[in-house]
């Protein structure tokens, strides 16, 4: 039988680029999120993981709608196959999240440091959506910017609770773990700020003001104040570092096998054991 | 010809009250017009098209909302063809809960956002979840009314809601969030 196949748009369009990098973002870090459902170390961590994680999923269906042209119309079962074909119809290279998204959680040091990083990264790129000259991408990013609220609120609480030296942890040793996987991603985190394909064309029309590149700069501005407070002088990104290799070219489908041998196959299981599925 | 002449016209204020008695399929006793989610509506002939505002992105309670309206409007004398869609721009926002929504939803133990009561914030020294969010939106307790409440955590059981505490009653209660 020769199902249906749902016809997308040109994904290689610099507006399409753009857009699968920040779903796919949303989308990957939503599946890495949602490992903690069921076996957080408290229940108001195990809900607020659920959350995010549900948000990450919906946040990128709604920027697949988006992309598709059809924000908030994507009941009809056409519009609906177009969308899943999106988030889980695609190869692994033609996933444009950066690579610290699909990193495995780790224990929870990680989870949070690398919780940290991206969500001051989605905030300033949402603000920055705000502002497209793309009005489904504006409207879209103004609804979403109140939601991740939510998100930062949570990161930053934990940053400040795992990073304190004033002594409420007994031995440092928070404060050592959390540092500990900072190292990790901090790096890492320097992919967030690599370009799509075309993404200078979707800078220059105004569609995604400042775009991935120019976002650096500001989440330095914002972290490195924090990490210094802190004592994680050391951690500070410098303007100069780039990406370590093993952690580069997320953004044009270079991906590892945390993601082709891991996240991949298990988020598409089901739609590749049932095409053209409903549910 | 002649069907259309024997058709009494669809009458715009019988959809609205349809659009509006929704119920939330989660907070029942809350209506989608109590909510503010209605945005627009167009009658053309046979043809409504129906504009909603949802609450959050990420409600799941969207699709049944979205078929709820459906049904409503698509039962009414004269109707042949609804069209629901869902809008960002305006985007919602708890201002556009009216007072009717507000007390309903107090009366289901969810502290309703905004109003004119400001609740006290006063940690009373157990380790509590962050604040930054919670500090500028206290909420006083649907069930005693007293302001001495605390925000526990700001992820609750669905993501449109969070966890509170209320010293005076000593009941955890759930704040629609804003």
């Amino acid at each position: 039988m020769t199902l249906p196949t749902p016809t997308l748009p040109d994904l290689t369009a610099p507006r399409a680029q753009v857009l699968l990098a920040i779903a796919d973002d949303a989308l990957i870090s939503g599946h890495r999120s949602s490992h903690w459902t069921g076996v957080a170390p408290s229940l108001e961590e195990d809900l607020a993981f659920s959350t995010i994680a549900q948000d990450g999923i919906n946040h990128a269906d709604l920027w697949f709608q988006v992309l598709l042209g059809n924000a908030g119309d994507s009941s009809g079962h056409d519009a609906r196959a177009r969308v899943d074909a999106l988030g889980l119809g695609r190869d692994p290279a033609d996933y444009r999240h950066a690579v610290l998204c699909e990193r495995e959680p780790r224990d929870f040091a990680f989870t949070l440091a690398r919780h940290w990083a991206y969500e001051h990264l989605d905030a300033l790129r949402l603000d920055a959506l705000t502002g497209s000259s793309d009005p489904d991408i504006a409207a879209v990013a103004e609804r979403l910017r109140h939601e991740s609220r939510y998100h930062l609120e949570h990161a930053d609480h934990w940053f400040a609770r795992l990073s304190a030296t004033d002594g409420t942890s007994a031995d440092d040793d928070a404060h050592r773990r959390f540092g500990e996987a900072l190292a990790v991603v901090l790096p890492e985190a320097l992919g967030l700020f690599e370009p799509v394909d075309g993404e200078d064309d979707a800078v220059t029309s105004g569609l995604f003001p400042r775009g991935h590149v120019a976002l650096r700069e500001p989440w330095l501005a914002v972290i490195g104040p924090r990490l210094r407070e802190v004592g994680y002088d050391a951690l500070v990104p410098s303007a100069q570092d780039r990406v370590p290799d093993a952690a580069a070219g997320g953004r044009r489908g270079r991906h590892s096998p945390d993601f082709t041998e891991d996240v991949w196959p298990e988020m598409t299981t089901l739609y590749r054991a049932h095409p053209g599925a409903r549910w | 010809m002649a069907r259309m002449m024997r058709t009494a016209p669809v009458d715009v204020d019988d959809v609205r009250r349809a659009v509006t008695s929704v119920p939330d399929p989660e907070l029942p006793p809350v209506t989608i017009g109590m909510l503010g989610m209605l945005h627009h509506l167009e009658v053309d002939g046979a043809e409504v098209t129906v504009e909603l505002l949802p609450t959050y992105s990420g409600c799941p309670a969207t699709q049944m909302i979205e078929r709820d309206v459906r049904a409503a409007v698509g039962g009414l004398a004269g109707v042949e063809h609804v069209t629901v869609r869902f809008r960002y721009d305006p985007p919602w926002s708890a201002a556009r809960i009216t007072d009717a929504g507000r007390e309903h939803l107090r009366e289901f133990g969810i502290a309703p956002p905004g109003g004119d009561v400001q609740g006290a914030v006063t940690p009373d020294g157990r380790p509590t979840l962050p604040v930054a969010v919670g500090a500028s939106d206290p909420r006083p307790c649907p069930y005693c009314g007293s302001t001495d409440t605390v925000r526990d955590a700001p992820f609750g059981p669905t993501p449109c809601r969070d966890l509170r505490y209320c010293a005076t009653c000593q009941q955890p209660f759930e704040a629609f969030r804003n």
